[in-house]
C-alpha cells in the first residue's frame, strides 16, 4: 500500500512520530541516567544532551520535510477532499515539528540526571 | 388520507415491526442505539446525583473547623467514592451515551454497527457501578482516593475489601467504555450516509472519533494496572512491593497514563457539543472547521504526553520534569485554537440567546479560568508549592465541571425536544443556570485561595485560626447553592415531559441530520437514508426530513426482516455495502449478568463460582458469535440478496474487521504497558532481583514460536485465496491451523508449568507469569475461533460467497504472532543481553 500525499493516514502520522520520539526521549533519558549518568559538573553540555538534541533535530527535519511535501502536493489533488486532507495533514506535520522542538528546548539549559 | 400519507404510515408500521423493542420485560433485550444511549445517560445522571450527595456531606463536614459530624474513616470513603463516581461512572459513560445516541443520527445511519456489544457494554457499566456502590451500603467502600495509589491501596495498608471492590468494579466499567469507543469509532469510519466524506462530517464526529481512539489507547493502562494490583492483593503476586523487586511508582505511571488523557476524553465530546451548538445559535457555519479538526487531533496526541505532571514531587530528574512541563503548556495551544474559533463564530453570527447558550457562556468563562490555572500547575516550582492542596481540587473542578458538565447540560437542553418532543421551561432553566453558576464559583474560586493558604486536600477537619475558616464556610454555602441549582434543573427536566410546550420539528433551526428524524425519536431513525452533498444538509435542503420520511431516500425496502444501514468508504463516504445489524437479544444481558457473577465470585473469594461463571460467560459469547454472518438466525444466503451494493457479510472488508482492528489496538496498548512495566522494573526498581537461572528454556519457546508462525502464515494464505474466490482446501486448512494453534498453546502451557516461577516472592517471575498467561490466552483464543470457523465451513456458513468471518479473524492471528515474537525478544533475549 502506498500512502499518497492525500491519504488520511497523514492526519496522524506526524503526531505518531512525535509520540514515539517523546517516549524515546523520556525513556532514553531515564535509562541513560540509571546506567551511565554524565557528571553533573558538566552542566547541560554532555554526551547525553547532545544525543537527545541530535535526535530532536533529525525528527524536526523529517517532520518539516513531510509538511513541505504535503503542502506542495495539496493543490494538485483532484478532489476538494484530497486538498482538505493534504492541507490539514501539512498543518499537523508542522504542529508535530513545533511540538518536538518546544518539548526538547530544556535540553539546552538543564543537566540531564539531577 | 392521501396516498402519500398512507404509504408513509405503512412504512412506519413495517419499520416499527422490524426495529421496535420487545414489549414489557422484553425491553431489557433491546439493543438499538437510541435505547442503549438513553440508558447510559439516565444511569450516569443517577450516579452523578449520588456523587453530588457525597460532596455535600463533605462540604457539611468542612463548613466549620474542628467538626466531628463525619469521622476520618467515613470521610476517606466519601472523597474516594465521590471521585470514583464522578470520573468513572458519570463523566465518561454519560458522554459515551450521548455519542451513542447521536452519532448514527448525525451520520444518517439507522444504528451503530455492533448494537449487541453496546447493550452488553451498558450492562457491564450498570452492574460494575452497582458493585462499587454496594460497598458503600456495606460500609466497606474503598478509601485510598480515586487514584488508588500503592502502597496505600495494597493489602498491607488497606486490608479490607474496599480496594478489591474498586479494582474489579472499575475494570468491569472500563470494559464497557472500551467497547463503546470501538463501536463509535467504527460507526463513524464505516457507516456514514452516502456522500458524507471526512470533510462533510459534522464536527461532533471528529471530536467523538478522537475521543474513541483516546479511550481505546488510554484505558488499557488502567485495566492492566488494576489486574496487577488485584493479583497482588488476592494472590500475593509481587508488582508494587519494593521488597520483592517491585515498585509502587509503576502504579502511578500506569494510572496517570490513563488518568491524564481521561481529562481530555471528558473534555473533547463536551467541546464537540459546544462546536455543534454554537453555529446553530449563531445561525452561521462554524469558523475554522479545518483549524478545529487540526486542534482536536493535536490535543488527542499531546494529552498523552502530560502524565508525569501529576508526579512532579516523586523524585524524577529535572530535565524529564521540564519535558512534561513544556508538553503541559503546549496542550493549551490547541485548546486556545478552539476557543478562538468559538469566539469568532459568535462574533460573526447573529446570536440567539436561548437556554443552551447560557450554559455555553458559563462553560467559556469557567473553562478558560480552569485552563489558566492548568498552565500555572504545569510550572514545576508552582506545582511543588500547591501539590496536594485545595488549589489542585479547585483547578480540577474548574476544568471538569466547566469543561464537561456545563456543555453537557447545554447539550441536554438542546437535544431534549428530540427525546420528549417538548421544549424545556426557559424560566426554570435560567434559575437553574444562575444557581449552579454562582454556587460553583463561590465554592471553587475561593478554594484556590484556601489552597494557596496551605490547606491540604483530603483532610477531614482542620484547626480554627489558620485563616481557612471563612473560606471553607463560604465554599460550603456555595456548594449548597449549586446543589439547589441542580435540583431545579432536575425539576425542570421532569416537569417538561408533562407541561413542556410541544416542540416543532427542528426547533432550533439546526443544520445536522439528527433533526431530520421524527420527534419523539423512533428506534430506526430514518425510513430512507439521505445522500449528503454538504456539511449542512438541513440548511441546504429544508424539505429533506419530509422526503426521507416519505421514502424518497436510499435503502427503503425491508428484505427478509433484516435491520440494515449503509456501509461506506472511510474517506469518501461513498456507499460500499449494506450492513446488516443484529436485532433484539437476551445475549448481552446474559453475558453482563455472568460477568457480574465472576466479579462477585472474585470479591467474595469463591473462586470456583468465578471460574464456573467465566466458563458459562465464554459459552454464551461463543453462542453469540455463532449466530452471525450466514447463520439462519442472521443473514443466510438467499437468491434475492442485494448485489450492488452487496451485504457486508458477502464481502472481505466490513465493519467487523474494523472492529477487530480497533480491539487489537486496545489490546496492543495493554501489551505495550506490560512491556513498559517489565523494562521499568529492570531499570528503575530499587530492589530488582533476577533469579540465578533463567526460568524459561529456549527450545520449547522456539518450538512454540514456529508452530504459531506456521499457523498464522497458513491462515493468512487461506484467507487471501478465499477472497480471490478459491475455497479449495479451506476446511482442511482451517483444521490444520487449529491443530498448529493447539500445539502452540500446549507448549506455552507446558512452559508455564515447567518454569517453576515464584511470582509471590519475585516481581521478575510475577511479570513473566502474567506475560505467559497473556500469550496462552491469545493462542487458545485464536485456536478456538479458528475451530469454529472450520465447523462453519462444513455447515455452509462460510465459503466463497461468505468470506467475511475468516477475514475478521485474520488480524487476531497476525497480532498473536507479533506479540509472541516481541515478548520473546523482550522477556528472553533482552535479559540475556543485559
Amino acid at each position: 500500500m502506498r500512502w499518497r500525499p492525500h491519504h488520511p493516514v497523514h492526519l496522524i502520522l506526524g503526531l505518531c512520530v512525535w509520540s514515539i520520539w517523546f517516549v524515546v526521549l523520556y525513556g532514553g533519558l531515564s535509562v541513560a541516567c540509571q546506567l551511565t549518568p554524565p557528571e553533573p559538573q558538566q552542566g547541560p553540555f554532555n554526551w547525553l544532551n547532545v544525543l537527545l538534541w541530535l535526535s530532536t533535530l533529525v525528527v524536526v527535519g523529517l517532520l518539516l520535510w513531510a509538511a513541505r511535501v504535503l503542502w506542495r502536493a495539496a493543490p494538485r489533488a483532484e478532489q476538494p477532499l484530497g486538498r482538505h486532507i493534504g492541507v490539514t495533514s501539512a498543518g499537523l506535520y508542522l504542529v508535530s515539528a513545533f511540538s518536538t522542538l518546544a518539548v526538547a528546548m530544556p535540553v539546552l539549559f538543564l543537566p540531564p540526571c539531577i | 388520507m392521501s396516498d402519500q400519507q398512507q404509504n408513509r404510515a405503512r412504512l412506519h408500521r413495517e419499520y416499527d415491526r422490524v426495529w421496535g423493542n420487545w414489549p414489557g420485560w422484553g425491553a431489557l433485550a433491546a439493543v438499538n442505539h437510541t435505547s442503549v444511549g438513553l440508558r447510559f445517560i439516565v444511569t450516569g445522571l443517577v450516579f452523578f446525583l449520588i456523587g453530588g450527595v457525597l460532596s455535600m456531606l463533605m462540604r457539611t463536614q468542612l463548613a466549620l473547623p474542628e467538626q466531628d459530624i463525619i469521622g476520618p474513616e467515613l470521610y476517606n470513603q466519601l472523597f474516594t467514592m465521590h471521585g470514583t463516581l464522578m470520573m468513572f461512572l458519570f463523566a465518561i459513560p454519560v458522554l459515551e451515551g450521548v455519542a451513542m445516541y447521536l452519532i448514527p443520527k448525525m451520520i444518517g445511519a439507522r444504528d451503530l454497527p455492533f448494537p449487541r456489544v453496546g447493550a452488553m457494554g451498558y450492562y457491564c457499566y450498570l452492574f460494575g457501578g452497582l458493585i462499587i456502590l454496594s460497598s458503600m451500603a456495606l460500609s466497606i467502600a474503598p478509601d485510598s482516593g480515586w487514584f488508588m495509589y500503592t502502597p496505600l491501596s495494597s493489602s498491607t495498608y488497606s486490608p479490607g475489601p474496599g480496594s478489591d471492590f474498586w479494582l474489579l468494579g472499575i475494570t468491569f466499567v472500563e470494559i464497557s467504555s472500551v467497547s463503546g469507543a470501538i463501536e463509535l469509532l467504527v460507526a463513524i469510519m464505516r457507516t456514514r450516509s452516502n456522500g458524507m466524506s471526512l470533510t462533510r462530517m459534522p464536527i461532533f464526529c471528529w471530536y467523538i472519533m478522537v475521543m474513541a481512539l483516546m479511550i481505546i489507547v488510554g484505558f488499557p493502562p488502567l485495566i492492566l494496572a488494576s489486574i496487577l494490583l488485584e493479583l497482588e492483593r488476592a494472590a500475593g503476586f509481587v508488582f508494587f512491593e519494593v521488597a520483592g523487586g517491585g515498585d509502587p511508582l509503576l502504579w502511578q505511571h500506569l494510572f496517570w497514563l490513563f488518568g491524564h488523557p481521561e481529562v481530555y476524553i471528558s473534555f473533547l465530546p463536551a467541546a464537540g457539543i459546544v462546536s455543534t451548538l454554537l453555529p446553530v445559535f449563531a445561525q452561521r457555519p462554524i469558523v475554522g472547521y479545518r483549524w478545529l479538526v487540526l486542534a482536536v487531533i493535536t490535543m488527542g496526541f499531546i494529552s498523552f504526553g502530560l502524565w508525569v505532571h501529576h508526579m512532579f514531587t516523586v523524585g524524577i530528574p529535572q530535565l524529564a520534569q521540564a519535558f512534561f512541563s513544556l508538553a503541559s503548556m503546549l496542550v493549551a495551544i490547541p485548546t486556545a485554537i478552539q476557543i478562538f474559533a468559538w469566539l469568532a463564530t459568535l462574533w460573526t453570527g447573529r446570536v440567539v440567546w436561548s437556554l443552551p447558550m447560557l450554559w455555553i457562556l458559563g462553560f467559556l468563562i469557567i473553562f478558560v479560568a480552569g485552563g489558566l490555572t492548568g498552565v500555572m500547575l504545569a510550572l514545576v516550582p508552582f506545582n511543588w508549592q500547591v501539590h496536594d492542596t485545595h488549589f489542585v481540587v479547585a483547578h480540577m473542578h474548574y476544568v471538569l465541571v466547566g469543561g464537561m458538565l456545563f456543555p453537557l447540560i447545554a447539550g441536554l437542553y438542546y437535544w431534549l425536544p428530540h427525546v420528549s418532543g417538548r421544549m424545556p421551561s426557559e424560566l426554570l432553566g435560567r434559575w437553574a443556570f444562575w444557581l449552579v453558576f454562582v454556587g460553583f464559583n463561590m465554592t471553587f474560586l475561593l478554594m484556590h485561595v484556601t489552597g494557596l493558604l496551605g490547606m491540604p486536600r483530603r483532610i477531614y477537619t482542620y484547626q480554627a485560626g489558620l485563616g481557612w475558616d471563612w473560606l471553607n464556610l463560604l465554599s460550603s454555602i456555595g456548594g449548597f447553592v449549586m446543589a439547589m441549582g441542580v435540583g431545579m434543573l432536575i425539576v425542570d427536566l421532569l416537569l417538561h415531559f408533562r407541561f413542556g410546550r410541544l416542540a416543532p420539528r427542528n426547533p432550533w433551526n439546526a443544520d445536522t441530520l439528527e433533526w431530520a428524524v421524527d420527534m419523539p425519536v423512533t428506534t430506526y431513525n430514518f425510513i430512507s437514508l439521505p445522500d449528503i452533498g454538504s456539511r449542512h444538509p438541513l440548511w441546504d435542503d429544508r424539505q429533506l426530513p419530509e422526503r426521507l420520511e416519505s421514502g424518497q431516500g436510499g435503502l427503503v425496502e425491508i428484505q427478509a426482516d433484516r435491520r440494515v444501514t449503509w456501509g461506506s468508504d472511510a474517506v469518501t463516504g461513498q456507499v460500499r455495502e449494506v450492513v446488516h445489524v443484529p436485532s433484539n437479544s437476551w445475549l448481552p444481558l446474559q453475558t453482563g449478568v455472568l460477568l457480574a457473577v465472576v466479579c462477585l465470585g472474585l470479591l467474595t473469594k469463591f473462586y470456583w463460582v468465578a471460574l464456573g461463571a467465566s466458563l458459562l460467560a465464554l459459552l454464551v459469547i461463543l453462542r453469540w458469535s455463532w449466530h452471525n454472518g450466514g447463520h439462519p438466525l442472521a443473514a443466510p444466503l438467499r437468491d434475492d440478496d442485494p448485489q450492488d451494493p452487496p451485504l457486508h457479510s458477502r464481502t472481505c472488508d466490513g465493519p467487523g474487521r474494523w472492529g477487530m482492528l480497533s480491539t487489537l489496538l486496545a489490546n496492543g496498548s495493554l501489551f505495550a504497558c506490560l512491556l513498559f512495566g517489565w523494562f521499568y522494573f529492570w531499570t528503575v526498581s530499587p530492589q530488582w532481583q533476577v533469579p540465578a537461572q533463567a526460568p524459561l528454556s529456549a527450545t520449547p519457546l522456539l518450538l512454540a514460536g514456529l508452530l504459531l508462525s506456521a499457523a498464522a502464515l497458513l491462515y493468512h494464505r487461506l484467507t487471501v485465496r478465499l477472497c480471490r474466490g478459491q475455497a479449495q482446501g479451506l476446511a482442511g486448512g482451517l483444521w490444520l491451523c487449529t491443530a498448529l494453534g493447539l500445539g502452540h498453546s500446549l507448549v506455552i502451557l507446558w512452559l508455564m508449568l515447567d518454569a517453576q516461577l515464584t511470582p509471590r516472592s519475585l516481581a521478575h517471575d510475577a511479570v513473566l507469569a502474567v506475560m505467559l498467561g497473556y500469550l496462552l490466552f491469545h493462542g487458545v483464543l485464536a485456536t478456538l475461533l479458528t475451530l469454529l470457523q472450520a465447523l462453519r465451513v462444513r455447515l455452509g456458513y462460510v465459503g466463497v460467497r461468505l468470506p467475511y468471518e475468516p477475514m475478521v479473524l485474520r488480524p487476531l492471528w497476525s497480532y498473536t504472532l507479533g506479540v509472541f515474537w516481541i515478548a520473546l525478544a523482550g522477556f528472553f533475549l533482552m535479559p540475556m543481553a543485559w
